[in-house]
């Protein structure tokens, strides 16, 4: 065990924590902590997962109960209400987001519409009134018009990371949210030969003041690298498209993590990671 | 990245050839009688974690129902090689039940970061691990549990079904926080002894413990 230092906590600290990381009872500020520190640290860390091996048996000792029988259906019929609510909105709003079948062969694994999950697509995070006034009535305000623009710069986002992906020497990273309700998603694009870097993020909180999201490439092994800021406004939506190079030799398997910076040029990340995903 | 799910024998299945995926994949997709055949595969073990968590009904059945929803909407996340589908789902299901408790605590009860109502909703994606006894029935496992010492099998369940944290039952139970770690890691371990055929061990003795 090494006394390396990832997320600021060393090595021997969260092999101390393992157990109660994994019964889900440390504090949650520190599970957050192990979590980042497992995710940037090289070491296998074999302790979280001998000890986690047998949480599942917990699961699994519980005596049985049959539910009641309406369970059953009342699960179905939030499902179907989750689909319904938004899947003709989406469509109606953006049929290139709809239409997965335009996407190149290599990044149809990841279908747009898994990734970016149509059940709860970006105009989701809009107000209805507002994303039927832009897309019906057109923007007529100063408001609606940002939105509209941040929109589209975010549907051209989504384009420059999807055909960047079709280059062989491109990784690509599906990012999502640690939390599961999470409406934050994206997507990245880090280029291995040419130096660029494609990023598009949704369901992100406006930013205000000097607040800044970063953009960070964990790379194996390696301390988190700035890759660039942005600032988010009232659709939720960033983007980055630019210019970076990935240290060389270390690009697959590295993250690419987002986290809300307090001002930009940031050198070191804020936790919590908002969301995150291994560049492949 | 680690790949902690490979570091456990026999706990990765070959890929295909398993039910579970076949339909996670299907909800992933959006079909919905994949969610229903996913639904009666695991209803009961997932009413049944939620009940013994949340102790009412009511409650519980909020919890199986969010659990579903999360797995609905959440399927293409899944990601196969950290654990079955199985203890994906009933993960999600445990997190959403430990979440509802937690919410329902006097204020004063929860935790410091907790109480910034900003996201009362969200929900840690759990972190799931490959099972070192995936085949074992519930009554062996219950056996198992049964065979380790009292005190931390106290300590691993007031946690992992209580929802307490390890501050926390150092509070309840007056004990100093460095006996909860020990407790929970000794318990762990022996619970993970037995379930692998290899005896309770030696390695209960409880330090006299510092922090």
């Amino acid at each position: 065990m090494t006394d390396r230092v990832f997320a600021g906590l060393r090595c021997r600290d969260a092999a101390d924590l393992a157990a109660g990381f994994v019964l889900g009872a440390l504090e949650p500020a520190e599970m957050d902590t192990v979590r980042a520190h497992l995710a940037a640290c090289p070491e296998p860390h074999q302790e979280f997962a001998e000890l986690g091996s047998v949480v599942p048996a917990l699961l699994a000792s519980v005596p049985p109960v049959e539910p009641r029988a309406a369970l059953r259906d009342r699960v179905l019929a939030a499902a179907r209400e989750d689909t319904v609510r938004v899947m003709p909105l989406a469509r109606a709003a953006s049929p290139a987001i709809a239409e997965p079948s335009r996407i190149e062969e290599r990044t149809r694994r990841w279908s747009l519409e898994r990734v970016f999950g149509l059940r709860q697509p970006v105009w989701a995070t809009l107000g209805v009134a507002a994303v039927v006034a832009i897309v019906v009535l057109g923007a007529s305000n100063l408001q609606l018009r940002s939105e509209r623009d941040q929109l589209a710069a975010y549907e051209h986002a989504v384009a420059l990371v999807t055909n960047a992906a079709t280059d062989p020497a491109t990784q690509l990273a599906v990012l999502a949210a640690p939390a599961i309700d999470s409406p934050t998603a994206g997507l990245a694009a880090v280029s291995t030969s040419g130096g660029s870097i494609q990023l598009a993020v949704r369901g992100l909180a406006p930013t205000t003041g000097s607040q800044v999201y970063e953009a960070w490439y964990i790379p194996t092994g390696g301390a988190p690298l700035p890759i660039d800021g942005f600032r988010v406004g009232s659709t939720g939506t960033g983007t980055i498209s630019g210019s970076w190079s990935a240290p060389a030799g270390t690009v697959a398997g590295g993250i690419v993590a987002i986290t809300l910076e307090p001002a930009a040029g940031a050198t070191a990340p804020t936790l919590p990671i908002l969301a995150s995903g291994t560049a492949s | 990245m680690n790949e902690l799910g490979a570091a456990v024998p026999g706990a990765s299945k070959p890929d295909g050839d398993d039910p579970d995926r076949d339909l996670l994949a299907r909800v992933a997709n959006g079909e919905l009688d994949a969610l229903e055949g996913l639904y009666e595969r695991y209803r009961t073990m997932a009413y049944s974690i939620a009940l013994r968590i949340t102790a009412e009904q009511t409650l519980a059945e909020d919890v199986v129902q969010e659990a579903f929803l999360g797995a609905w909407r959440n399927a293409a996340r899944y990601v196969a090689g950290r654990g079955s589908v199985k203890t994906w789902l009933l993960s999600i299901v445990h997190h959403r039940a430990i979440d509802a408790i937690r919410r329902r605590r006097p204020t004063s009860e929860l935790p410091e970061t907790d109480t910034s109502s900003a996201q009362p909703e969200a929900l840690t994606l759990p972190d799931i691990w490959a099972a070192v006894a995936e085949g074992l029935d519930r009554v062996a496992i219950a056996d198992a549990l049964a065979a380790i010492s009292s005190v931390q099998r106290e300590a691993i369940e007031l946690a992992y079904f209580g929802g307490l944290t390890q501050v926390e039952i150092s509070d309840r139970l007056g004990l100093p926080l460095g006996t909860v770690k020990s407790r929970m890691r000794l318990g762990l371990l022996a619970l993970r002894r037995v379930l692998t055929g290899a005896g309770v061990g030696a390695e209960e003795d409880e330090p006299v413990t510092s922090q």
